[in-house]
């Protein structure tokens, strides 16, 4: 990109959007500020930034009203910080159509880079026929997946899920979006098949005595593909 | 039987009449006397004796007017079909006026049934509470049938009142309460009971709702007089509608409160979330100044060494807070686990995750059985259980030492164990390890007695239990043992 990507971030508190300024701009974003709801939604339509940071917690309007709001007209990128930590708010939230899910308090760098990884454009199928992180390649042409240089065949839902993952990879899919992709709208429930395979992927691709594990498990919300720090895929 | 008593004597008074109005009208006209009886009877009496008085009539006309008189033979062949009409025609009206009243007595009953169950409707939903509506029941049914009545209602736990109701107009023997009662569990429990008791001198009806038998109505006929199936049907139709008005009201109730309870349920987290937004929001803060900072600074190493210190103090005010928290969470009883399908291995991976930083400096060995079955439990709060289980291991055990995470299923419970080859745990501490606030007398510095506390509190929620003990080698081992449902992986790669 040769212009600077624009932040708006969206919340009550002053000094949370004072340090966040200071953060963001070390980082080399244009930084925009909206101290509620309401306003916020106006910023995103009239100011255009290339990614949202949404506080759950805004007096009036809910962090949650307003994203609902925003979905309805915008895709923007959505990043929530929100002092609520259970699984179940962070679920809403992304099932309601944020990208991923910072608690305050948050580390700056983890913070940036759940920032950049949302920002990423989903591959399709013209660009980015080749994904790598870590020791772990796919091929999504040849549809090979390769473990430190070695290929290993995975089963078609194994590989499906797989792709899913490294599509968003650095981004938390729900349990349910990953169900619906792979298995169908009927299989939302079916959790248990998505249990089974994830524990049959991790066999395949997850070095066994590495501390740093490929795929993330996140309790109560579902999985991530963890990119390696530092790597910019 | 008394109705042919009746028929009999009207019969023989009219005939007495005939006699003395025969000489001024003739034999022919008496015929309408008898017809007109018949008639009259029909609009009184069952249809087996008015259709004998018709025979009758007819025979005795035949015998007594008719020439040649006092025999039954006929010589006019015009007297002959004047019987033989009178024959057909009595016949006739009898049948037909019978069937009128029949009738007329059926549409009777439906009006008497329907006003009293028009009636019983209006009092049960207009009655301002139950006791007066039961009390208008009981009412109304020794208005319409002349009978006492006596209700036995269903208690909180399900089980039948031994007490009848007050608005009740009999006290029950202790023939009728047992049978009340058996009728009330077979309906309940839809079994056969193994034998019904004695016939008790009353009729019993299960008051069935739509979901449930929310009591039994028991009625007591006056000096032994026994229902007809219409009246039976009627007090049937009673103890429905008295059945569905008690669900209705144990319903309303039932709502009254699950609606004071989740009004309670939300304030009490309206107030966690607000406390959590105040203490989280200023800690944010801090945090991200102080990363701001240590950008600034680059790399003088003395302020980045007082940026650490600064750090590590902010992550332990982090843990000290989010402790805090979960810990009002499971005294205010906002915990509640939705327990989902969950891999045994993954967990303990995730658990060992949101330990991270703190058990690096540990040998990890986690020790589970391949055919471990997938587990229904709450994963994230069973991954905090574990997570605390290992900072309080990793605390209390030299660096470098081994911590072993054992996870194997007794039957249907899931049982997790950490041990590690720390100092153990004083005697004296054993029984309050798992205490809010309670502290080792040895502890480190530090540590809240929180964590543990928690991981007792989520381990409950489970409808499990948390026990600590010291191993034979020394260290310390504790165990979380959880009832759970179970599913076979090889069962779910079949289904998918």
């Amino acid at each position: 990109m040769s212009e600077k990507p624009a932040a708006l971030i969206i919340d009550d508190e002053v000094q949370i959007r004072r340090l966040l300024r200071v953060v963001l701009e070390a980082e080399d974003y244009r930084v925009m500020e909206s101290e509620s709801g309401r306003q916020g939604l106006s910023d995103v339509a009239l100011r255009r930034p290339d990614v949202v940071l949404l506080d759950l917690g805004l007096p009036y309007m809910d962090g949650m009203a307003v994203l609902k709001r925003l979905r309805e007209w915008s895709r923007v990128p959505v990043l929530i910080l929100s002092v609520r930590d259970g699984p179940e708010d962070k679920v809403a939230a992304l099932d309601a159509g944020a990208d991923d899910y910072v608690t305050k308090p948050f580390e700056s760098a983890e913070l940036l880079a759940r920032l950049r990884a949302i920002q990423r454009r989903s591959p399709s199928s013209s660009e980015d026929a080749y994904f790598q992180a870590g020791y772990l390649a796919i091929d999504f042409n040849s549809r090979t997946v390769s473990v430190k240089g070695e290929e290993i065949k995975l089963t078609a839902t194994e590989y499906a899920l797989l792709k899913i993952l490294a599509q968003h990879a650095g981004k938390v899919v729900t349990h349910k979006q990953l169900l619906r992709e792979v298995w169908g709208p009927n299989a939302e429930e079916q959790s248990q098949y998505l249990r089974v395979y994830m524990t049959h992927l991790r066999k395949k691709i997850e070095i066994p005595d590495a501390r740093e594990k490929l795929l993330r498990t996140e309790s109560g919300i579902g999985y991530r593909l963890v990119l390696p720090a530092g790597k910019k895929p | 039987m008394n109705e042919y008593v009746l028929a009999a004597i009207s019969v023989t008074l009219a005939t007495v009449v005939s006699f003395l109005l025969e000489p001024f009208t003739g034999y022919l006209s008496i015929a309408l006397v008898y017809l007109l009886l018949v008639v009259a009877l029909g609009l009184r009496l069952k249809r087996g004796p008015v259709l004998t008085v018709a025979a009758t009539s007819a025979l005795l006309w035949n015998y007594l007017f008719i020439p040649p008189r006092l025999t039954f033979y006929i010589d006019r062949l015009e007297d002959g079909m004047m019987f033989a009409m009178f024959f057909i025609v009595a016949m006739a009206m009898g049948h037909l006026t019978g069937r009128l009243r029949r009738s007329e007595i059926a549409e009777r009953q439906r009006e008497r049934r329907t006003a009293a169950l028009y009636e019983l409707a209006h009092q049960a939903a207009f009655a301002t509470d139950l006791d007066t509506g039961l009390g208008a029941a009981v009412g109304l049914i020794e208005s319409v049938f002349g009978a006492r009545a006596a209700l036995l209602l269903r208690l909180k736990d399900h089980s039948l009142s031994r007490l009848a109701h007050p608005a009740s107009s009999f006290a029950l023997s202790q023939q009728e309460e047992k049978a009340a009662a058996w009728a009330f569990a077979r309906q309940a429990h839809a079994t056969k009971s193994a034998e019904p008791p004695q016939d008790s001198e009353s009729l019993l009806f299960p008051l069935q709702g739509r979901t449930a038998v929310m009591g039994v109505l028991c009625v007591r006929s006056p000096s032994g007089k026994s229902f007809d199936a219409s009246e039976r049907e009627l007090l049937e139709a009673f103890a429905l509608l008295i059945g569905l008005t008690l669900e209705k009201d144990h319903v309303i109730e039932a709502f009254k409160r699950a609606e004071i309870l989740e009004t309670s349920e939300r304030l009490r987290r309206a107030l966690l979330e607000s406390v959590s937004h105040e203490l989280k929001t200023p800690l944010a803060a801090v945090q991200t100044g102080i990363d701001v900072l240590a950008k600034q600074i680059g790399d003088d190493e003395r302020s980045l060494a007082t940026i650490r210190e600064i750090q590590l103090a902010l992550r332990r005010q982090h843990r000290v807070i989010n402790n805090l928290l979960e810990m009002t969470r499971i005294e205010s009883g906002v915990i509640r686990p939705k327990v989902d399908w969950c891999d045994v291995d993954e967990l303990i991976q995730a658990a060992i995750d949101l330990a991270g930083e703190n058990v690096a400096h540990h040998a990890l060995a986690i020790e589970t059985n391949p055919s471990l079955p997938m587990v229904k439990v709450d994963q994230p709060l069973l991954e905090q259980c574990i997570c605390n289980l290992l900072l309080n291991s990793s605390a209390n055990s030299r660096s470098g030492s081994k911590i072993i995470i054992r996870a194997r299923m007794d039957e249907n419970r899931l049982i997790l164990s950490v041990l590690d080859e720390g100092k153990g745990i004083r005697e004296t501490d054993l029984p309050r390890i798992f205490e809010m606030f309670y502290r080792a007398s040895d502890a480190r510095p530090g540590g809240t007695g929180l964590g543990l506390a928690i991981v007792d509190g989520f381990v409950r929620a489970h409808g499990g239990a948390a026990r600590a003990a010291n191993r034979e080698t020394g260290g310390a081992e504790f165990t979380l043992e959880i009832p759970v449902e179970t599913m076979q992986a090889d069962i779910v790669e079949k289904l998918a």
